[in-house]
């Protein structure tokens, strides 16, 4: 099913990505988490006054409840949780594959007594491993520091879902990653897609933020499946679930696919 | 039993570029050299061989297993060299053969550790900062330590300096002598008539002949280039007129000989000679040797057109 020696290797290349990223996670969490100190909340609104109102808006940051899991919601995952993960994913999903094609290395990984299918899965596998150990310690170190710093003041429960809900979007987000990956000779190619894609949705998301003339936008962006306001209510976010999942299996049996039966330049 | 057999394998991509009804096979026990200029379709081949490619239409099998439906069961039993070495970034030369022992399944390391002695490989640096020649080591260390039945070696001594091309000569007929099967391609004849049994050559993607190593040196043109001792004597020479292909050019002359030298000799006792070397022959000219003119003519205006 696995390829042990290949998910030891993959892991050697791409740890030094992991921990960058999970270091500036970690960074920002408990400094924002911090920040959600009733006596400094009036010196946090006065601060975002002095910005233009479409950059806060822009950024996510307009809708900020007065629970710990709105501010954090608004705060953390309406911006960072976007952009920092999903530079190690467009890293780890260009090279899993189509870095090994584009170099030559595939070559030789396919001159063992391996399947493509096999290689592809644990390369898959790791990509999915990976991003699910990245998001699970932001949720564990998420929900220590709040206990710590604002004992029962976090809605687990709400805290929770809010990350399956990354992490499912995550997983479509590593999909089109991986199918790029899967589809193209060339690095160059697999980053326009696996990378571009990504990048324009995170755009899209941010302008269909700054007023209701671009709303419609919001129609065009993954990240709009990610929704705090309907976790924080409570209701109606088990259908982006669905769509996330159902995105993800599509995109990775695709990659699989694609991969398995194209021809390769080696 | 053909260990190696390419059933009409047609891949076309296009501008006369691809491999065209190729027909061929490599017996258990045979050193078979590929032999073909650079863009005639070797790669391709070999391609098809590993199983990269799915042909248009044929197919190709080893060990009787159909190459790109089965190639994982098929590498279980053979080595491969690719023409160009690339490697996981940051690999020092004995990760990189650990690792590859790991993907193998490699329980015994003694053949891997043998053939390092033997090519006197420094396994310790990193490979990116490896020489051309040091990279080529380890990627034929690589094709050969988990001793597979069937090797497939592109362009295997590019980048080797003389004395480890003698080295890897002598790998190669160590191997034979256990009765292993071997495909290389090559660019260049003298590379592979040390080692090669039979050889095929291939040209705009389809295959000219197979031949077996001996016929080709009996039928094998060589050329001489005699330096005299003044250009009178090099012309008193060339008027003895026993050889119909001399190219004066000062003091020295380039003659042409087919198979025995003997007749050279003679003819030569008879005059002062300064110096007597032999002129390697290009694959162009090893083709026009064997085909005469209107072939390499044919390619050359080809070659021309496509430049």
């Amino acid at each position: 099913m696995f390829s042990k020696p290949l998910f030891k290797a993959t892991l050697k290349q791409n740890y030094v990505v992991f921990i960058i990223i999970l270091a500036v996670l970690m960074l920002y969490l408990p400094i924002i988490i911090q920040m959600f100190d009733p006596s400094t909340q009036d010196t946090l609104d006065e601060m975002l006054k002095v910005l233009p109102q479409g950059l806060i808006s822009a950024m996510g940051f307009s809708n900020v409840g007065s629970t710990l899991l709105g501010f954090v919601a608004s705060y953390f995952y309406g911006f960072l949780i976007l952009l920092l993960p999903m530079i190690y994913v467009i890293i780890v999903a260009n090279r899993s594959i189509a870095s090994h094609v584009d170099k030559g290395s595939m070559a030789y990984l396919l001159s063992t007594p391996n399947t493509r299918g096999k290689i592809a899965r644990t390369q898959a596998g790791f990509l999915l491993i990976s991003i699910t150990l990245l998001l699970g310690i932001v949720t564990i170190v998420g929900i220590l520091v709040s206990e710590n710093l604002f004992p029962n003041e976090l809605d687990i429960k709400g805290f929770l879902l809010l990350n399956l809900n990354t992490l499912l979007l995550y997983f479509a987000l590593t999909g089109i990653g991986f199918f790029a990956s899967c589809l193209f000779n060339d690095t160059k190619n697999s980053l326009a897609l696996g990378a571009g894609l990504p990048v324009a949705f995170l755009v899209v998301q941010m302008l269909s933020n700054t007023g209701e003339s671009v709303e419609f936008l919001k129609y065009f962006t993954l990240f709009t499946l990610l929704d705090s306001d309907k976790i924080i209510n409570g209701e109606g976010y088990g259908i982006n679930f669905v769509i996330l999942i159902i995105l993800a299996i599509i995109l990775y049996a695709s990659g699989l696919y694609v991969f398995k039966n194209r021809d390769l330049p080696l | 039993m053909s260990i190696i057999e390419i059933n009409g394998i047609t891949k076309d991509y296009g501008n006369r570029k691809g491999i065209f009804n190729l027909l061929f096979a490599v017996e258990k026990g045979e050193v078979f050299g590929y032999l073909g200029p650079n863009g005639a379709g070797k790669t391709t081949t070999i391609r098809h061989l590993l199983g990269f490619l799915t042909p248009d239409t044929g197919s190709a099998k080893i060990l009787g297993m159909d190459c790109r439906k089965d190639s994982a069961e098929i590498m279980k039993h053979l080595g491969y060299l690719p023409a160009e070495i690339a490697f996981f970034d940051g690999m020092k030369g004995m990760d990189f053969l650990k690792f590859m022992g790991e993907m193998r399944g490699l329980a015994n390391t003694s053949y891997r550790d043998a053939l390092i002695e033997k090519f006197q490989l420094d396994t310790k640096g990193t490979i990116r900062k490896m020489s051309k020649g040091m990279k080529q080591k380890l990627g034929i260390i690589c094709a050969f330590m988990h001793d597979p039945q069937v090797l497939i070696l592109d362009e295997p001594t590019s980048g080797l300096d003389p004395l480890m091309q003698n080295i890897f000569a002598g790998l190669i007929l160590e191997e034979k002598a256990k009765g292993k099967t071997i495909l290389m391609s090559s660019h260049s004849f003298e590379e592979i008539e040390k080692t090669c049994d039979r050889i095929g050559i291939i040209r705009a993607g389809e295959l000219v002949t197979t031949e077996d190593i001996h016929v080709l040196k009996t039928k094998r043109r060589k050329s001489y280039l005699i330096t005299f001792d003044s250009p009178a004597t090099a012309s008193a020479f060339a008027k003895t007129d026993s050889f119909d292909n001399i190219t004066l050019d000062g003091a020295s002359a380039k003659v042409d000989v087919l198979g025995s030298v003997t007749r050279l000799m003679e003819a030569l006792s008879g005059f002062t000679v300064i110096d007597f070397d032999t002129q390697k022959n290009s694959l162009e000219e090893v083709f026009m040797q064997y085909y005469g003119s209107t072939i390499t003519e044919e390619n050359a205006t080809k070659q021309g057109g496509v430049r």
